[in-house]
């Protein structure tokens, strides 16, 4: 009698079985390698989950993970300059970026801080609407009206304000140029009362 | 100061010059010919046009692509009168393809907008998707008007003037790549055809320009008041 499927097909099968699990086996080890790395590397500073406690660290957890995959990518190639954050990227491999991008971004963003609730009220209003006495464009076009961004966008809400500020310092004044550009046109174009609100009102978002 | 040091003093200086430079230059929007120079020819071919002509537009796809755009020229596509911001909402694709790569290229001046207009946040073809999608939103009557003191002056300047282009109702022409009018802010129709008559909107069309040489500024304030009027029946 005739087999019902034929040797050398069962034996293709079993290959790609088997080379489909060996794939299945080694991503769990780059997936299990990038939650080791955050642990021991990252966590530090950033928290175990993400959440850093630290507020010129900023929180990843719940990011997007197309941005924190191009930011990963940019400090690696030396596109974005972080002196705190250069040394740890040195010990990470190309590999092991989208699986510390998809980790953070898995991970449940814990509330922010508030620091000036009086100025929530002008961030509000700044992040909604924009100025358009100043050219600046409404923070929820990009960024979503809950702050929780989308693709290259990143999430705003939670973040802390410190860490928020410096960023704006860093985009006015042309050192934070890796990204989509549009930022430094936003940063130079708020005035300090407005960067702050604007900070705190992002802190706010749950 | 010897010889080393002030060379020293001036290559540092130098250099902080030309950091300073690097961080702006950036952001300047580039400056290419227009009407002010000789031999200009308006809507002459362009690469980065060609390529968001050619591509095969997706509205759907063009509205989310929108969001770069609409916290300045809103939701809705309707702008904001007051800061001069164009109502974008069903004017012609093609109007809106040929204004992104004008300005992208410095034929328009728009440092208001150019940093949120070039290559690093939208390409050409995305370009291609939001014009195809701000055509297909519905035709807007709440933007600005004029105060209406002049209209018969301003209705007969148009048909005279303006009407072969623009159209009657203000419709444009979408293949020859005129602007609508109708629907516009009566403060934007205001400084574009006081702009484009002294030279200012660089990427004018000549023939226009030539049109509008003996406008009065009250003769351009009641032609845009009645062209701010204009309803097209779609
Ligand atoms: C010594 C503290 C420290 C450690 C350890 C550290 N970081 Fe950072 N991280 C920072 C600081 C400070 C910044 C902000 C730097 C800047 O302004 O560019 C940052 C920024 C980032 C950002 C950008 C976040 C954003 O919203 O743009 C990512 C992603 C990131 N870190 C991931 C990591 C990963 C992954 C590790 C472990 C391999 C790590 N960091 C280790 C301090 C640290
Ligand atoms: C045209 C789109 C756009 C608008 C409008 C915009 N942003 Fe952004 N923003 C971005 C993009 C894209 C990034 C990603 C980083 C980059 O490109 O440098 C970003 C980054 C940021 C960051 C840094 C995030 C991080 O984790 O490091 C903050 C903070 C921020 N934006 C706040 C704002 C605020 C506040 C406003 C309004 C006043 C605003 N943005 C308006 C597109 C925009
Ligand atoms: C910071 C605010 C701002 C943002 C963001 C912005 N624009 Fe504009 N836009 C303007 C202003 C101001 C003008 C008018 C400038 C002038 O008078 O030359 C304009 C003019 C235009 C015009 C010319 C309209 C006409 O009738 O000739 C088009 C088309 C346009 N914008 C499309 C866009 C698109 C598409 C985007 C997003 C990719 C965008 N704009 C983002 C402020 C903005
Ligand atoms: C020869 C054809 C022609 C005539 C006649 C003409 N225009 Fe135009 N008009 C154009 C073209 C082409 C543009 C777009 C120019 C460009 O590419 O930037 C334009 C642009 C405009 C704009 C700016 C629209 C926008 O969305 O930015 C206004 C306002 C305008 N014309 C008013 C007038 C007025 C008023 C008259 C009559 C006095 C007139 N035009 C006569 C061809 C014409």
């Amino acid at each position: 009698m005739r087999p019902l499927v034929p040797t050398p097909l069962i034996a293709m099968i079993s290959i790609v079985v088997s080379i489909t699990f060996t794939n299945i086996v080694q991503a769990d080890d780059a997936a299990a390698k990038a939650i080791h790395i955050a642990n021991e590397v990252c966590a530090g500073c950033h928290g175990v989950d993400g959440n850093s406690l630290v507020p010129t660290f900023p929180k990843l957890a719940g990011q997007q993970k197309v941005y924190l995959l191009r930011e990963l990518t940019d400090y690696k190639t030396g596109k974005r300059v972080s002196e705190t954050m250069a040394p740890f990227m040195e010990s990470l491999t190309l590999e092991d970026l989208p699986h510390l991008a998809a980790y953070y971004a898995k991970q449940k963003p814990a509330p922010g801080v508030v620091s000036n609730p009086s100025l929530l009220a002008v961030g509000k209003t700044l992040f909604l609407q924009g100025n358009s006495n100043t050219d600046v464009p409404s923070c929820d076009s990009c960024h979503e009206e809950d702050g929780s961004g989308s693709g290259k966008f990143p999430r705003v809400a939670g973040q802390h304000s410190e860490y928020a500020l410096e960023q704006f310092r860093l985009y006015a004044t042309g050192k934070r140029t890796n990204g989509a550009r549009v930022m430094k046109a936003v940063a130079e174009r708020m005035s300090e009362e407005e960067t702050r609100a604007v900070a705190e009102y992002m802190a706010s978002m749950p | 100061m010897n010889r080393p040091q002030l060379s020293s003093a001036l290559a540092l200086i130098a250099g902080i010059i030309f950091t300073c430079q690097a961080a702006h230059a950036e952001f300047k929007q580039p400056h290419a010919t227009g009407i002010e120079t000789y031999g200009y020819a308006w809507n002459s071919p362009d690469q980065d046009m060609n390529r968001a002509l050619a591509h095969k537009a997706d509205a759907g796809k063009g509205e989310a692509a929108y969001k770069v755009c609409k916290g300045c020229h809103k939701p809705d596509g309707a702008g904001l009168a007051e800061a001069d911001y164009p109502q974008l909402a069903g004017q012609h694709a093609s109007v809106i393809i040929k204004q992104m790569m004008d300005i992208r290229a410095g034929r328009r001046d728009n440092p208001r907008m150019y940093p949120f207009s070039g290559e690093w946040i939208v390409s050409a073809e995305e370009i291609a998707d939001i014009a195809a999608y701000l055509n297909q939103l519905p035709f807007p009557t709440t933007n600005g008007k004029g105060n209406g003191y002049n209209l018969p002056r301003g209705k007969a300047l148009y048909l005279k003037d303006c009407a072969s282009c623009h159209g009657k109702t203000g419709e444009g022409d979408a293949k020859k790549f005129y602007p609508m009018v109708a629907g516009q802010h009566f403060s934007y129709l205001k400084r574009e055809t006081r702009e484009s008559r002294d030279h200012g909107r660089r990427n004018a069309s000549p023939e226009m320009v030539k049109v509008l040489k003996n406008y009065s500024d009250a003769d351009v304030e009641a032609v845009s008041d009645y062209m701010s009027r204009l309803n097209i029946v779609r």
